[in-house]
């Protein structure tokens, strides 16, 4: 899951846990930035600060933050087996140094990491299916190609052939699906659309429809551009301000929502999943299964 | 310290914040307002959106600084304008810029421009945005023909991304890896240096049997290009962090009002506390106001539909006044919902704002999409707006 910062993607990625969870998958949800969101939107108990400790929610959902720093002294562990020289060479300053600047090391042990969970590990443990909160939208670029771009550098050794498993694991649409999150908002939209494109022309990570979070329907059978105009000429009322303004509110989000959704199904050729709208931002277990069956929706076309 | 006297006292302003809560636009309407009240204003954006660059009127931007035309500012009454120059980052031009002014030689030049991990690098490597956006803050600063310059940040998760991506630059290349990969015969021959090096040296045999041979080379050799001009990078990191932690510098926190964005807007708040990062105050971007501020209790649409349909049956199409009388209603119960979540959320940044002595600003969300010099303008009277204390 990507998405342009403010555009709900952990949100997002909570509901598909939820989803997973009812239909009896067994779900992980990683998150890969800096602090950890799901658990506290899950109300999952919180187990300490412990990155390799797994939470469960109430849903069923087991999260899960990574830290590349733990996953790459467990990659080398993995690779060289002695334990404490690795230990001692990953609390070296120099090393800490290097790590602090080099690029794409983080991705890459990310997913590499997800990578062992979904093929190598414990059968007990392994998940049905990994909900990976990726970073937001310009780095989810970086973190999706890297794979890539290491096998291309790295001439030869395990870690080409690593990064080569990687890649095909990211590229495979029968394991992989980056699910991009939007909003009906033009920097969103936009950066949406860019997304998509270089995901075809260069990444190469399936991409098959669009999550429109929170997409505002405007009420049955009433026009709320004439409602607002019948508010402004009936002013005697007291609350009257606060009608026109949540009336226009209502009406700006719904024309907006339709807008960009045409927008960015024109411009992509995907179909658009809506999530409905929630004033006050979805909290609790209701919302979170409103919005897991609404990703679970059957599929319409494009409009 | 407020808006009105930051223009007037600083000499640059920073926009922090985490993506997508309009640092850009807010970076740019602040700017404006700066260059119509008589200051010559420099804008450093990021990545605006199409419509808002063509808000501004200067064309696309780019690299270069574009003057946005004098006439368009239209001071306000009583005031003579200034001017104001806007450009985007590109990274990559930046460090190229870096890389020509600072080569020991031509050959040197070519060597890192061509080599191919530094084409890959200079935009992917960690933190190269916020390096540029740091080099691009020092050649502003070096010209005496701006009095303020105003900056949008890269959108990050941590606000120090910015103040710290040099140092963690410099850091790279003074590791003793590094240092041992560039210089291996300079390190073995010292004695410390040696000590040093033995776990230095696991390290990069560690490294070398994970990627391959090869692929070490392939890096020094880039790292041995770049270090000939880490100097120049060096003492320009330096000034420009002096500087912005200096009396002429302030940060202004952007966020949106929304409980993730304002949990990692109080974590960035005392991030940049933690270092004493000269805070001004904070925007909230994009609120949803409720007209005379006391939101009712959820349930307004349980209120007195009849008399609302009898308002409304003057407008309303025959026997649709009780509907639209409804759905007015269901409408209030829902942006009451919004503002009151608004609010809660907003509470604890507030709080922690009032009590370090910084300004909080409410930037209401504007029916249209930022599209005109107006629309700019409007979001500046917002930000520039008198604090007015809302009851508890």
């Amino acid at each position: 899951m990507t998405g342009k910062g403010g555009t709900g993607k952990t949100t997002v990625c909570a509901a598909l846990g939820v989803a997973g969870a009812r239909g009896g998958r067994r779900v992980l949800v990683i998150e890969t930035g800096r602090s950890s969101e799901v658990p506290s939107l899950l109300s999952a108990a919180r187990l300490g600060t412990s990155t390799r400790e797994r939470e469960t929610s109430s849903d069923g959902v087991e999260t899960l933050r990574l830290d590349p720093f733990d996953a790459l002294a467990e990659y080398l562990t993995l690779q060289f087996g002695f334990g404490r020289l690795v230990r001692r060479v990953v609390a070296h300053r120099g090393f800490h140094q290097l790590l602090e600047g080099a690029p794409g090391w983080r991705e890459l042990i990310t997913l590499g990491k997800i990578w062992h969970m979904v093929e190598r590990g414990d059968p007990l443990s392994r998940p049905d299916l990994v909900v990976v909160d990726a970073p937001a939208t310009g780095h989810g670029l970086t973190f999706l190609d890297v794979p890539r771009v290491a096998s291309a550098a790295v001439r030869a050794g395990p870690l080409r052939r690593h990064a080569g498993w990687v890649e095909a694991l990211v590229r495979d649409p029968k394991r992989t699906l980056l699910l991009p999150v939007a909003r009906p908002e033009e920097l969103p939209a936009r950066e949406t659309v860019e997304l998509v494109a270089r995901m075809r022309d260069e990444v190469q990570v399936p991409v098959d429809r669009i999550v429109m979070n929170a997409f505002d329907s405007p009420p049955p059978g009433v026009a709320l551009a004439e409602l607002e105009q019948a508010l402004k000429r009936a002013d005697q009322l007291a609350p009257n301000e606060a009608l026109r303004h949540a009336v226009r509110d209502w009406r700006v989000r719904s024309e907006r929502s339709e807008h960009w959704t045409g927008e960015l199904a024109r411009a992509t050729g995907l179909p658009i999943v809506p999530l409905p709208y929630e004033p006050g931002g979805p909290a609790g277990a209701e919302s979170f299964a409103l919005l897991a069956n609404a990703l679970l929706a059957p599929e319409s076309p494009a409009p | 310290m407020d808006p009105e006297r930051l223009i007037n006292q600083k000499r640059l302003v920073a926009f922090v914040g985490t993506g997508g809560v309009g640092k850009t636009t807010l970076a740019a309407s602040f700017a404006l307002e700066a260059a119509r009240r008589g200051r010559r204003v420099a804008l450093l954006t990021i990545d605006p959106a199409r419509r808002l660059a063509d808000a501004l009127g200067a064309g696309p931007l780019d690299h270069q600084l574009r003057e946005i035309e004098p006439e368009r500012l239209a001071p306000p009454r009583g005031q003579t304008g200034g001017r104001l120059f806007a450009s985007m980052l590109d990274t990559k031009r930046t460090f190229d810029e870096l890389v020509e002014r600072f080569a020991a030689s031509e050959a040197a030049r070519q060597r890192v421009l061509q080599n191919p991990i530094y084409c890959h690098l200079s935009e992917a490597l960690a933190g190269s945005a916020e390096y540029a956006a740091m080099e691009r803050v020092y050649q502003l600063s070096q010209r005496s023909d701006f009095d303020l310059i105003v900056v949008d940040t890269p959108p990050s998760e941590h606000a120090l991304d910015f103040l710290e991506a040099p140092h963690r630059m410099l850091a790279l290349l003074d590791s003793s890896v590094v240092q041992l990969l560039v210089h291996p015969a300079f390190a073995a021959g010292r004695l410390g240096m040696r000590l040093f090096a033995r776990g230095t040296d696991r390290v990069l045999r560690l490294i070398e049997r994970v990627s391959g041979v090869g692929f070490l080379e392939d890096i020094t050799e880039f790292l041995l290009a770049f270090e000939q001009m880490s100097g120049g990078f060096r003492s320009h990191a330096k000034q420009v962090e002096e500087q912005l932690r200096g009396p002429g510098s302030a940060f202004v926190l952007a966020a949106a009002p929304s409980p993730a964005a304002m949990r990692a807007g109080l974590e960035l708040l005392s991030q940049l506390e933690a270092q004493s990062v000269p805070l001004a105050g904070v925007v909230l971007n994009r609120t949803h106001p409720w007209p005379g501020d006391a939101i009712p209790a959820a349930g307004v649409a349980a209120g007195d539909v009849a008399k609302l349909a009898e308002l409304l049956a003057a407008s309303a199409p025959t026997g649709s006044a009780e509907t639209w009388a409804r759905t007015a209603l269901v409408a209030a119960d829902r942006y009451a919902a919004a503002t009151r979540a608004e609010r809660e959320a907003c509470r604890p940044l507030e709080a922690r704002m009032r009590e370090i002595g910084g300004f909080v600003r409410r930037v209401p969300e504007l029916v249209e999409d930022i599209h005109d010099f107006d629309s700019l303008v409007r979001v500046a009277t917002w930000i520039f707006a008198q604090e007015r204390e809302r009851p508890a």
